[in-house]
């Protein structure tokens, strides 16, 4: 179907959440292939599994059956510290809040991620200023979260997640406290790198703008892809 | 560790409420800390010192057989001229020869048995510093013939005061019964009880010439210029006299030593309490700040910091917390320790029941400077201990979960 590369692959993929009396089924053998530069959103209504899916590609869940292949890596075989290992490395985040360190500049939150990768200083500082720049916010480099709106500083957690270069980013729901400007704005940001620098990007999403943009549309509905929409 | 380390700093001011809390709490809890310390030394060395200066000195002389029943035979061989050469040593500040008797003195209205020190007036008022201490009259400094300088306590118990006459009987040296009419020249008032209830000083001259052993003396005390060269001047001395007996104050007053290591345990005790306390708030203050941050955490952890950077981040702030208060509560000790040091804590109200366990009125807390360090490194534990819990909840955290926390 495509030559481009496979970025994430799912085989039979469930999980099963024990933590009551009453053993709770969130995934049921999905299988899902992502390729390189998809701009996918998944969606479904509460309870489909889409948080869990998301969790499962990202590393934070293990799934109960089934394998992860995340760029050639199993990662559902991975130890919890390789786990962390290679989310830093390879994944990028954008949460629906509580995306950037409070006490840190958003110059220094873009940073981040390429310290924790043990970056040089000069790459780090002109990797930053440059992605800042790009998303027009370079004169609020030495600012904090706490002085940057909401859409300012979900535009801050993009470019953090994309300073590392990973193999995709997953949103979830970046758009959810977003008025409708600043989600416009953000959307078109990053269908603008996923075009441009050919970054893939996962949405774990309700917001209808979101899915509008989106070029694949996966729907999840009691634990299993219902439908997945390619759209030309 | 450097972004670590500046995320800690940070992270200690985003609640500047809590943090002066717990800081607050770090400098009083140091400061009460220095503070008991100096108390307590001060009462040591109070006890110590006036035991040392105005009773038993740093180092005394004797025949070997003249302690085991005081008899007024053994006397040291040529005492008078070993004391003079021992007096030209560099180490030593003053010599006090001394000729001792046992017996009893006797008023109009009783008689009690006394120690007799037959002194040189001049030499021992350098070593034990009585003439300082007089609540009445002069140290031998009037004309008064056969001059007697007794305890106060001692002086109410016979009913004399001052110009009054009292005898002294005592053993001569073949022991025929000797006394001899005195004159009482002053009243000590010492932090020694023993002193003050049971002890009479008279010049030598006086007591050798009743008890017929002219020149003799029984005793030389030492009083050294600096006390931690006490071992070496003991060596010498026992190298160069092998045939007398030369103690020091921890053999002479071996209930000083205990007291002085029961105080120290005492202390250290008190300092572990202390640090307990701290430990506790320091537990209480992360715990809240690292709940408070669970969805934080969790995005950390989700982006790629491993666990062992995140306990780190929470052991650095919780350390700095401790390196903001214990500067300052170590500054408060320090200066009220000067400050107390010098004017010293008034306590005459309680006077009468600290010279009967010989203390002094006025105390003058004290702390040596290793015990700032002591302060110091408890301060930092203290921290890493407090940080432990706390840092260990963070890690324990499942980053999804955390996430989606309400």
């Amino acid at each position: 179907m495509t030559d481009k590369k496979i970025v994430i692959q799912t085989e039979n993929v469930a999980k099963t959440y024990h933590e009551s009396k009453i053993p709770v089924t969130a995934l049921k053998d999905v299988d899902l292939i992502v390729d390189e530069g998809e701009f996918t959103a998944i969606v479904g209504p509460s309870g489909s599994g889409k948080t869990t899916l998301l969790n499962i590609i990202g590393g934070l869940d293990r799934p109960t059956k089934g394998t992860i292949i995340i760029g050639g890596t199993d990662i559902s075989r991975l130890k919890e510290s390789e786990l962390i290992d290679f989310r830093l490395h390879n994944i990028g985040f954008v949460f629906q809040q509580y995306n950037l360190i409070p006490v840190l500049t958003a110059r220094e939150n873009v940073e981040f991620i390429m310290l924790l990768q043990k970056r040089s200083t000069h790459e780090m500082r002109e990797r930053a200023m440059q992605l800042l720049k790009e998303v027009g916010l370079e004169e609020k480099a030495n600012v904090r979260p706490s002085e940057l709106s909401g859409g300012q500083q979900q535009r801050v957690a993009v470019i953090r997640a994309l300073a590392s270069k990973p193999k995709f980013i997953l949103a979830d729901e970046p758009t959810a406290n977003l008025d409708s400007a600043a989600a416009g704005n953000l959307l078109d940001m990053m269908a603008r790198m996923n075009r441009e620098e050919g970054m893939t990007f996962i949405f774990s999403t309700h917001d209808q703008r979101v899915i509008d943009k989106a070029r694949r549309v996966v729907t999840l509905e009691d634990g299993k892809i219902k439908h997945d929409e390619v759209r030309t | 560790m450097n972004m670590l380390a500046k995320i800690a700093w940070r992270n200690v001011w985003r609640n500047k409420g809590r943090s002066l809390v717990v800081i607050g709490s770090i400098v009083v809890g140091i400061w009460a800390l220095i503070f008991m310390v100096g108390f307590m030394n001060g009462f040591t060395v109070s006890y110590i010192n006036g035991a040392i200066q105005h009773e038993i000195s740093h180092i005394q002389i004797h025949h070997p057989d003249f302690k085991k029943d005081y008899k007024i035979q053994f006397t040291i061989s040529n005492g008078l001229s070993l004391a003079k050469g021992i007096s030209q040593e560099p180490e030593i500040k003053a010599v006090s020869p001394r000729s001792i008797a046992t017996g009893m003195v006797s008023s109009p209205r009783k008689a009690q048995g006394v120690h007799i020190y037959g002194i040189l007036p001049e030499m021992e008022k350098n070593v034990t510093h009585h003439d300082s201490l007089l609540s009445e009259g002069t140290y031998f400094g009037s004309n008064l013939k056969n001059p007697i300088v007794i305890g106060m306590e001692l002086a109410e118990e016979l009913k004399v005061e001052v110009n009054n006459k009292v005898v002294l009987t005592f053993q001569d040296e073949e022991n025929n019964l000797v006394a001899g009419a005195f004159r009482v020249a002053g009243l000590l008032e010492t932090t020694s009880p023993s002193i003050n209830k049971g002890t009479a000083y008279i010049k030598m001259e006086d007591l050798n010439r009743l008890a017929g052993i002219g020149q003799g003396i029984h005793e030389i005390a030492l009083f050294l210029s600096d006390p931690e060269q006490e071992p070496i001047v003991m060596d010498k001395l026992k190298s160069n006299h092998p045939n007398l007996l030369i103690e020091s104050w921890r053999t002479l007053a071996p209930e000083l030593e205990l007291f002085l290591s029961m105080t120290d345990s005492f202390l250290w005790v008190l300092f572990g309490i202390i640090m307990v306390a701290l430990i506790f708030g320091i537990i209480n203050s992360m715990l809240m700040a690292v709940l408070e941050r669970y969805r934080e955490l969790g995005m950390l952890m989700a982006i790629g910091m491993n666990k062992w950077r995140v306990y780190v981040m929470i052991v650095i702030e919780t350390i700095f917390l401790s390196l903001v208060g214990g500067p300052f509560g170590v500054a408060l000790g320090w200066l009220t320790m000067n400050w107390l040091g010098r004017d010293g804590i008034d306590l005459s109200a309680y006077s009468e029941g600290l010279r009967e366990f010989g203390y002094s009125s006025i105390l003058y807390p004290s702390i040596e400077v290793p015990t700032y360090l002591y302060v110091a490194i408890g301060v930092i534990l203290t921290a890493l201990i407090g940080a432990l819990y706390p840092a260990f909840k963070a890690i324990q955290l499942d980053p999804a979960k955390a996430l989606h926390m309400v």
